[in-house]
């Protein structure tokens, strides 16, 4: 058994329908212009970027081509010996990706410190001088702004190739970045330990010592490890301006079509992440639960 | 005098001391496993550190040359100036593009990615194999660094930043698929199951039930990855994938510090331009609390 | 001798305190009353230079106080232990731990940093803490313990600066009856034990007057009252609460050794 639903009388649906139309074109006319000025900043980019459809189309093909060169085939009947001629520089490749780590390691580890020393000064709760805390903090803006590739670059030009180039582009984007996060953090803490040790009569550093660093402790550990996974893929690209890692080697064969040995590294690289990706996710995990139980 | 009447607990309690130590022996005995453990600790983090520079080829010597240098460069770099009005406007041509860049790619991958978003959602496809092959698939476009992806799609559509936007797309693809299928796994089930009352289809679950739902979080973090695009677009030049980074690179070469400091001003100011706007967008769609990609 | 001379303290325009004259005598415990807003916490916290005061003096025998910096404000610290309504510890950290916090101007930077307490560190804070029957929770996690419990903690981390003053400001606001008497119990005890000058801040007018030898009353950021705690009247209470004066005078109980029941005010009491 179904209701009608008795009807309004005519004036008054018409005036309800009226003011339902009127919201309705009003946001109507907001979604149009709106969408206007997205078409107009499309083709405005699609003129500065030199998009091109009919060659993409026309050359889409050479994408899964180029994605078919560069796997190697592997015949299941002599599988060991077609690896083996695949990853002919795995002991070489395998050196070059711990390299790799080690520099993101480094860079992190050299960034972290920076950060967590510059954090309490560019810490509005903590920070004793605002002039100071406004310098920290322009500075921090400045390393995380600046691309890291392009400090890689300067530094290449200033310590040479290789990687101590790389580490030192890394920690100063490293400390921009972890160190604003990190600032973050140090706004949010309880304040009240921090009056309850400073009215003893400690210093500023045991203040932050003891009643600051129990509070941040396990947010900057999980930050920090992020940061190094972010840093890891980051030294993976380092070699491609000369300051180190494994990255030089992917773009020579890249540029001169040395095929298996792209997707070789590219494997290896890709393995790598994931691998960190997942060990400081279990890492953070663990962080976490020992933060609960304790 | 009450100095001298204070003392007496400190003296008390030190007289005290073997009848705490005997009621106490757990806070007096040195725990040397727990000590020795962080000891430990530190030394293999500080010795992986301190061993890793040497391992790496830091020395005294390279480090104070390279400062040397540094301090030399910054003198060189002042006052920042790109020496013509051609160059100039050269320049200010590659921002744009380093702009078009940013926002082809981001709006690109955003499109691609918004189907694969509910594919990869577990409520809105409950079926595990997909589920995860395509979770995978979108970590291993994610693994592949957007410099990397440039050089690949330099191979199908040449030098210039039509590659750059191809790369800032498929890199962002990734991405964005493993985020959009996060917020929609997020979604209050409320308004699908809303919909599903009235007699709705699962077409009509979807743009009734979650689109309005998660369309403003999508929106706010596609306006965030915008701006972080904004700063990888800056370099994807290096590798010939258009853009300012093109031009930072070649005077970086030619050690034109002049030109480089004012390269380096130049994306500062874009940066935060972009970074100003896109926040006021964001606020404006999302409101402030939820700002967090 | 702890001696105020017109000390007071703005924060933009409102004044806080107001010109505040005020002389304690060693090893007297001082009761500073007055309804929430008064200015209490302020006085207090002026005293420990935690807050600066905008004009005025505060002296300690020889010592300028207002002029303190550096080691020299540390050392004062030291000797003018402060106690908190929310108590203020460590939560993260254990109970020694915190009470060795009361040792951090005494001992050598370098080895407190890295958590090497000196075996008479250690003593003096676990004397304090067995003085308050809670040396067995010196391994617990600060914030695992109870109010009273963490109030105790706090007087304990006090006790371990050997301060010649103590100034608690609210210490009871947060806590039940029975831990009221406890905690009252353990200030009055180190008072009269050691000697320990003890300037408390109280809202509950029966507690105050069953524990001070002295009450100074506040209202408006200025000292309206100042004298033995008979000589302050129920109208003069009544002048210095207002509206409030019905719950701080209490329903009947005059017992000293009452103080406490009933005696809260239902009023929010900011620290
Ligand atoms: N940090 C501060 N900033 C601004 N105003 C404050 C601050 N601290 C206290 N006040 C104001 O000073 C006055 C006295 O506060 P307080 O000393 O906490 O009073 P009481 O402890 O007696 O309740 C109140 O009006 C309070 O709002
Ligand atoms: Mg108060």
């Amino acid at each position: 058994m179904s209701h009608v639903i008795a009807r309004l009388p005519e004036p008054r649906l018409r005036a309800l329908e009226d003011a339902y139309g009127a919201a309705v074109a009003a946001k109507r006319r907001q979604v149009l212009l709106g969408g206007l000025v997205l078409a107009a900043l499309v083709g405005l980019s699609a003129w500065a970027g030199e998009v091109d459809l009919a060659k993409f189309f026309a050359n889409l093909w050479r994408f899964p081509s180029y994605i078919g060169d560069i796997v190697p085939t592997l015949r299941l009947a002599h599988l060991g010996e077609d690896l083996a001629e695949w990853y002919w520089g795995l002991g070489y490749w395998l050196r070059l990706m711990g390299e790799t780590l080690l520099i993101a390691y480094l860079g992190t580890m050299l960034g972290g410190l920076c950060a967590i020393s510059l954090c309490f000064l560019a810490a509005a709760n903590l920070s004793r001088s605002a002039r100071v805390r406004w310098l920290v903090r322009r500075v921090l803006e400045f390393c995380r702004t600046v691309p890291e590739i392009v400090f890689a670059l300067i530094f290449v030009a200033a310590f040479g190739l290789g990687p101590v180039p790389g580490v030192l582009a890394i920690a100063i984007h490293t400390t921009g970045a972890l160190g604003k996060l990190f600032s973050e953090v140090v706004e949010n803490i309880d304040m009240k330990p921090v009056e309850g040790v400073s009215a003893t009569g400690a210093t500023w550093l045991e203040t932050v010592r003891f009643a600051v660093l129990p509070q941040v402790l396990s947010n900057f550990a999980s930050y920090g490890l992020l940061r190094f996974e972010i840093n890891v893929r980051g030294a993976a690209v380092m070699g491609f301006v000369g300051a180190g890692g494994i990255g030089q080697d992917l773009i020579e064969s890249i540029r001169k079509f040395y095929y298996s040995d792209v997707s070789a590294i590219l494997l290896i690289i890709i393995a790598t992440v994931m691998v960190i990706d997942l060990a400081t996710e279990r890492l953070r995990h663990a962080l976490i639960g020992m933060e609960r139980r304790s | 005098m009450s100095a001298t009447r204070t003392q007496r607990f400190e003296a008390e309690a030190l007289a005290g001391l073997r009848g705490l130590a005997a009621r106490h022996p757990s806070i007096f005995r040195v725990n040397w496993p727990r000590r020795l453990l962080s000891v430990a600790i530190v030394a293999v983090l500080a010795g992986l550190f301190v061993s890793g520079f040497w391992a790496l080829g830091f020395s005294f010597a390279r480090i104070a040359g390279g400062l040397d240098k540094l301090v030399e460069f910054a003198g060189f770099m002042l006052p920042p100036s790109p020496g013509s009005y051609a160059t100039f406007l050269t320049y200010l041509m590659a921002l744009a593009q380093t702009l078009a860049i940013a926002f082809l790619g981001t709006l690109t991958a955003a499109i691609l990615a918004f189907p694969f978003g509910f594919l990869a959602a577990k409520n809105v496809i409950p079926n595990v194999f997909l589920h995860f092959s395509l979770r995978r698939g979108l970590d291993v476009v994610r693994g592949v660094d957007v410099l990397i992806w440039a050089l690949i799609w330099i191979n199908v559509v040449g030098l210039g930043p039509f590659a750059g936007i191809l790369a800032v797309a498929t890199s962002n693809f990734g991405e964005f698929g493993k985020l959009f299928s996060e917020a929609i796994e997020a979604m209050n089930k409320k308004a699908v199951e809303g919909v599903a009352s009235t007699g709705g289809g699962k077409l009509h679950q979807v743009r009734f039930g979650l689109l309005p739902q998660v369309f403003p979080v999508i929106v706010s973090q596609v306006l965030y990855y915008f701006e972080s695009n904004t700063r990888s677009a800056t370099i994807i030049g290096v590798v010939g994938a258009g853009g300012v980074g093109l031009h930072l690179y070649e005077q970086i070469r030619m050690l034109e510090w002049q030109h480089v400091s004012f390269l380096v001003l130049m994306i500062l100011l874009t940066v935060a331009v972009i970074d100003f706007v896109s926040g006021r967008l964001r606020f404006a769609i999302i409101g402030n609390a939820k700002i967090a990609a | 001798m702890l001696v105020l001379e017109g000390v007071s303290r703005r924060f933009g325009a409102k004044v806080a305190v107001d010109k505040v004259e005020l002389t304690v005598v060693p090893g007297s415990f001082v009761g500073v009353i007055g309804r929430s807003g008064a200015g209490k916490s302020t006085l207090l916290r002026m005293i420990n230079r935690l807050v600066d005061p905008s004009d005025g003096r505060i002296r300690c025998g020889d010592v300028d106080v207002t002029g303190l910096r550096g080691r020299e404000l540390r050392d004062w610290r030291a000797r003018c232990a402060m106690i908190f309504q929310q108590f203020n510890l460590v939560g993260r950290l254990d109970v020694l731990t915190n009470v060795l916090m009361g040792r951090l101007n005494a001992a050598p930077s370098a080895k407190s940093l890295v958590r090497l307490w000196g075996v008479e560190d250690k003593a003096i804070a676990l004397a304090a803490l067995e003085q308050f029957d809670i040396a067995g929770l010196a391994a617990q996690r600060a914030d695992s313990l109870s109010g009273g419990q963490q109030q105790r903690v706090a007087i304990a981390r006090a006790l371990a600066q050997s301060p010649e003053i103590i100034l608690a400001d609210e210490p009871i606001a947060s806590l039940d009856p029975r831990n009221t008497r406890i905690v009252m119990d353990a200030l009055q005890r180190i008072n009269r034990t050691y000697g320990i000058t003890v300037i408390c801040n109280l809202h509950s007018l029966e507690l105050a007057r069953g524990y001070c030898d002295r009450l100074v009353g506040m209202a408006a950021g200025r000292v309206v009252f100042d004298g033995l705690p008979e000589s302050l009247t129920d109208d003069v209470a009544r002048e210095l609460y207002g509206l409030e004066a019905a719950d701080v005078i209490g329903e009947g109980a005059t017992s000293p050794a009452a103080a406490g029941w009933g005696a809260r005010s239902p009023v929010a009491i900011p620290a």
